[in-house]
């Protein structure tokens, strides 16, 4: 019992230890969208964090803890993949909720340097984003920021793991949604 | 505003009277990760009078003793780079390795001392010849940085391993090592030397060290992924930056209490004290912009435009 623990420990030291090290530069990806509808209109759309059906690369919600701080939701993308997210900030008046990516599914593995790598269905590490709605009139301004880290922790990352693979598939998911949202909101 | 603004050009007056030749409005230097720059904010006009081209992902910043240079760590170009204040432009690159990280200037100006974040030791150079005349190995990813007032100590902020190590500048090697909170990144010490403060990004709090023995003497909980801390008003207040939370914990350090929160912008980073010692700079990463803070109302009464991925690791104010 004592050395599987102490195996456990070992790993678990071994996996923060992996997990935590940014030596690469944190990355940021801004989105902003005019819509053509009532703040109070687009935000009923996007407000309940449990549903985010909104985005067409989402197949489906599962959520826990509703609106508040710490509450999760696990999304499945279309083609299987999952990525769990907590709330980090919910602000009802501003209209605006912050929130950070706590796991994700593997998409695939490969070899890199002589070593397996899992690339994460999102490419990026430590990811975290805020998505707020802003009144202009009639009209509304959506603002959908994200900030993160390359998937891969060490120096000389793979092709899939760098940082243009994080910045184009974050920039894809921030500008699909908002396209999205706007053509919803504008029915 | 415009009597706050009337205060900052009476200081600076008194200031250009008490100082030497180089003696000007106090200025910071922002880095500006993303945008491969420094940003140079006149703190008694309240704006950039001017932005500096720095390749290399510039990170830590370390104005030297004299004022008359900048050391800016980029971990891109396994260095770091001296800006020369006067010509406001970069008139050294410096090769250290791999991860250089944190930088900062010895007291009496003759050293830099940069931490590398992938070979997990310090590196010591010669701040004339700019050549690396020690590396000395530490903890696991060593981030932030301090000399004491007196210039006989260096402390380190140990990632990786949750320490804090001390490192004698007379013989340049390694003193002890204390374990802290989880993940130490940004460090400050106050005046007379005495104590030191470290933020722990993952356990959300502050370890406060006494330094003699080097050995803690508190913890104080604050808010969420604390990154850098910085003292004003005569060391009785601190300041440290909540990165996931966009905002300003403010400790009473007689207390060792919270005694306020500050909202500042989006992922607050790299802070420190105007040398006026009332007003508290905040780099926003995520806002590309600095929060001021008057320290003694507690209120952001400024907030000015920088660049891309404000980061600003270090002490960045000019004297």
């Amino acid at each position: 019992m004592k050395k599987i623990t102490l195996v456990v420990s070992v790993l678990l030291f071994f996996f923060t230890a992996i997990a935590s090290a940014h030596g690469p530069v944190r990355q940021d990806a801004v989105e902003q969208i005019t819509i053509n509808a009532p703040a109070e209109k687009v935000w009923s759309i996007i407000k309940n964090f449990g549903d985010m059906s909104w985005h067409p690369d989402i197949f489906n919600t599962a959520s826990e803890g509703g609106n508040k701080k710490g509450a999760t939701r696990v999304l499945t993308l279309k083609d299987g993949g999952t990525i769990k997210e907590e709330i980090k900030k919910y602000e009802e008046e501003k209209m605006s909720y912050a929130y950070k990516i706590t796991d994700m599914s593997t998409a695939k593995t490969i070899t890199h340097a002589g070593v397996e790598e899992k690339v994460p269905v999102l490419p990026v590490d430590n990811y975290s984003a805020t998505i707020t709605v802003e009144a202009k009139g009639d009209t509304s301004v959506v603002n959908w920021k994200a900030g993160y880290y390359r998937a891969y922790m060490n120096n000389n990352p793979p092709a899939e793991m760098n940082e243009e693979a994080a910045n184009a598939a974050v920039n894809a998911i921030l500008k699909t949604g908002l396209i999205n949202l706007k053509a919803l909101a504008e029915k | 505003m415009f009597f706050i603004r009337c205060q900052v050009v009476a200081m600076v007056v008194t200031t250009t009277f008490f100082t030497e030749p180089l003696a000007a409005a106090p200025f910071a230097y922002i880095s500006n990760q993303l945008d491969d720059s420094v940003s140079i904010i006149d703190a008694g006009q309240g704006k950039v009078v001017d932005t500096i081209s720095v390749p290399g992902k510039p990170a830590g910043v370390a104005v030297a003793p004299g004022g008359d240079k900048v050391y800016v760590s980029t971990p891109e170009a396994k260095g770091f780079a001296v800006l020369d204040v006067r010509k406001r432009e970069v008139v050294a690159k410096v090769l250290v390795s791999d991860g250089a990280l944190g930088i900062a200037a010895s007291s009496d100006g003759k050293r830099i001392y940069v931490a590398d974040w992938y070979n997990d030791n310090i590196d010591v150079v010669d701040a004339d010849s700019l050549k690396v005349i020690k590396t000395i190995p530490v903890g696991d990813s060593p981030s932030g940085l301090v000399v004491s007032p007196d210039n006989r100590w260096l402390f380190v902020a140990n990632r990786l391993s949750n320490s804090v190590s001390k490192i004698d500048l007379k013989k340049l090697t390694l003193n002890k090592t204390v374990q802290v909170g989880t993940h130490p990144f940004g460090l400050t010490i106050d005046a007379r030397g005495e104590r030191i403060y470290v933020a722990n990004v993952q356990s959300d709090d502050v370890t406060v060290l006494e330094t003699k023995r080097l050995l803690p003497i508190a913890t104080v909980k604050v808010n969420m992924l604390p990154y850098a801390c910085a003292l004003a008003l005569n060391d009785s207040r601190l300041f440290v930056t909540n990165q996931d939370d966009g905002s300003v914990s403010v400790i009473d350090t007689a207390t060792l209490k919270e005694v306020a929160l500050i909202e500042v912008g989006d992922k607050p980073e790299g802070i420190n004290t105007h040398p006026d010692d009332r007003h508290v700079y905040v780099a926003n990463w995520f806002d590309r912009t600095v929060s001021v803070i008057d320290g003694k109302t507690l209120k952001v009464i400024d907030t000015i435009k920088t660049g891309r991925g404000s980061r600003a690791f270090g002490q960045f104010f000019g004297k």
